[in-house]
């Protein structure tokens, strides 16, 4: 129903697609600065502060080295298992924070959702946008280490930014769905570590798939995995650990499909979230 | 048709499903051999429809469960409706009974948040922020954690933000009923600029001395269905007359 001379239009249809994410563009400041905001009250009181966005990735590589580099030797096949590790934890575990924090973000955020009106997409984005920043300089410091290990910078180097940017897009499509889930489900919660502990073991962090996968079937199953693409991917640019056809496949259609579906899923129960 | 309108509801329906288990667990499942929860459908609204105009304060009485909020609500857009339309100039904004944005973050970063979620450049929060804080009356308590602030300083605070870029179409939902002399007086002089920009206000409220103050006319809702709408003073009397005999 309009209004005969169009001064009136329909409140109750939501905005379509393009309309909701220009109005979001708009906005986009909120999804920058508020991260910010949050990050820095995130570990204030404690000792080490903003440092701590780089120990923990520090202290995991650290841990998972003395015991599978050291104690256990898992590095078969692998000629720099430090700097293979290095790569695949920080990775890993950008995505990790990434998905487990959208989680929550709307349920963190009832207070701000009923009293202003915005586009609720502002929130995983925000949440996106915040763990990337964190990111940001373990990842500075995970290519010193690489370097450190005995790689030298190659023209493979320039590949990485474009991995990381599929590896961004997949994060955000992740991101949404997991935001739109974790709302009608608060059991997704309890779930995501033990998801997280599976997609772990299958993103080959801490062992090579290619030395320890014997069966081809097998070792195919593995590019199904988004972040054993991105990694894999990675550490051919870094570490230059060798790369199938199927994972850069793999990966391309993760980051293009994953916001696609994300987005349509948020976009859709946009009314109901946080009601 | 009537150029003045601003909002335009039609025969609205709004009705809740409200389920009287909770979400089931495994256990339920396999006992009953049934996922589907049972619900209860709640009619809150059952056919209103209302005009509302340029210039024009409208109040909104009722008894608790009237669907006061859920007419407000439902006039932001952003609650499906059951049948009816629901037209507007532009989206209005809804005032509710406030809780923290960030209860752990200063009233100054909480200024900022609701600032830029509404819609503003940082740089055009901080050109306000002053004006902002002088309005709430709370230059003393701004930096101080949002859990500390009472509810009052909440809905001071909040009013502030909402309003700091006139709103065409302003809904309030009892955010004025807690606050005092001071806050009263400021709030009205807000809906009185408005009004005077050829906005509209609807003010949902328990306070007959608060609809006697700002409201041109009064629209009594009783039991999801609109009861009167019209003169103040006689759709006050009636309501309280109605109030007394029950």
């Amino acid at each position: 129903m309009s209004d005969p001379d169009q001064r009136l239009y329909d409140l109750t249809r939501p905005p379509s697609a393009a309309a909701y994410l220009s109005e979001a563009w708009r906005r986009r400041e909120f999804a920058i600065l508020v991260p910010a905001q949050d990050l820095r009250a995130q570990n204030m009181g404690t000792v080490l502060g903003q440092l701590w966005h780089i120990a923990n990735p520090a202290l995991l590589v650290g841990v998972y080295f003395l015991i599978f580099g050291v104690v256990i030797d898992t590095s078969r096949g692998v000629e720099n298992f430090l700097g293979f590790l290095i790569v695949g934890v920080v990775l890993f575990h950008l995505t990790q924070r990434v998905v487990q924090d959208s989680a929550v973000c709307i349920s963190r955020n009832l207070g701000l959702i009923r009293s202003v009106q915005f586009p609720r997409i502002l929130l995983p984005a925000a949440t996106l946008n915040g763990q990337t920043a964190a990111f940001v300089p373990a990842l500075v410091l995970a290519m010193a280490a690489v370097v450190a290990t005995g790689e030298r910078p190659s023209m493979r180097w320039l590949v990485l930014p474009a991995v990381l940017v599929a590896q961004f897009m997949f994060n955000f499509g992740a991101a949404l769905l997991v935001a739109r889930i974790g709302t009608s489900l608060s059991d997704l919660q309890q779930l995501l570590p033990h998801l997280f502990r599976l997609l772990f073991y299958a993103s080959g962090v801490i062992f090579s798939v290619e030395a320890f996968v014997t069966s081809p079937g097998w070792r195919r199953a593995f590019a199904l995995n988004p972040i054993y693409d991105v990694i894999t991917c990675a550490r051919w640019c870094l570490v230059g650990e060798s790369v199938d056809g199927w994972v850069v496949v793999g990966l391309l259609a993760w980051c293009i499909a994953l916001p696609v579906i994300g987005f349509a899923a948020f976009h859709r129960s946009e009314q109901r979230l946080g009601a | 048709m009537d150029p003045s309108v601003t909002v335009r509801v039609r025969d609205a329906h709004v009705y809740y499903r409200v389920y009287e288990d909770p979400v089931p667990g495994l256990k339920q499942i396999f006992a009953q051999g049934r996922a589907r929860r049972r619900y209860r459908t709640i009619r809150a609204l059952r056919g209103v429809s209302l005009d509302l105009h340029e210039s024009e304060t409208l109040g909104l009485i009722g008894a608790n469960g009237a669907g006061k909020t859920t007419l407000l609500s439902a006039m932001t857009g952003l609650l499906p409706l059951e049948s009816g339309s629901i037209l507007g100039r532009c989206r209005p904004s809804l005032l509710g009974v406030s809780s923290a944005l960030r209860p752990a973050l200063s009233g100054r970063r909480n200024i900022l948040i609701g600032g830029l979620a509404l819609g503003f450049t940082r740089a055009e929060i901080e050109g306000r922020v002053d004006e902002i804080v002088d309005f709430s009356g709370l230059r003393d308590a701004i930096d101080r954690p949002m859990r500390t602030y009472s509810s009052g300083m909440r809905a001071r605070l909040h009013f502030a933000i909402a309003t700091a870029r006139i709103p065409e179409i302003l809904l309030i939902d009892e955010a004025l009923a807690v606050g005092d002399e001071d806050f009263r007086h400021r709030s009205a002089q807000r809906i009185d600029e408005i009004t005077s920009a050829a906005g509209s206000v609807v003010l949902g409220t328990h306070v007959m001395a608060e609809i006697e103050h700002h409201c041109d006319r009064v629209a009594w809702l009783d039991d999801g269905v609109l009861k009167a709408v019209g003169d103040p003073g006689e759709v006050v009397a009636a309501y309280l007359a109605s109030t007394g005999s029950r």
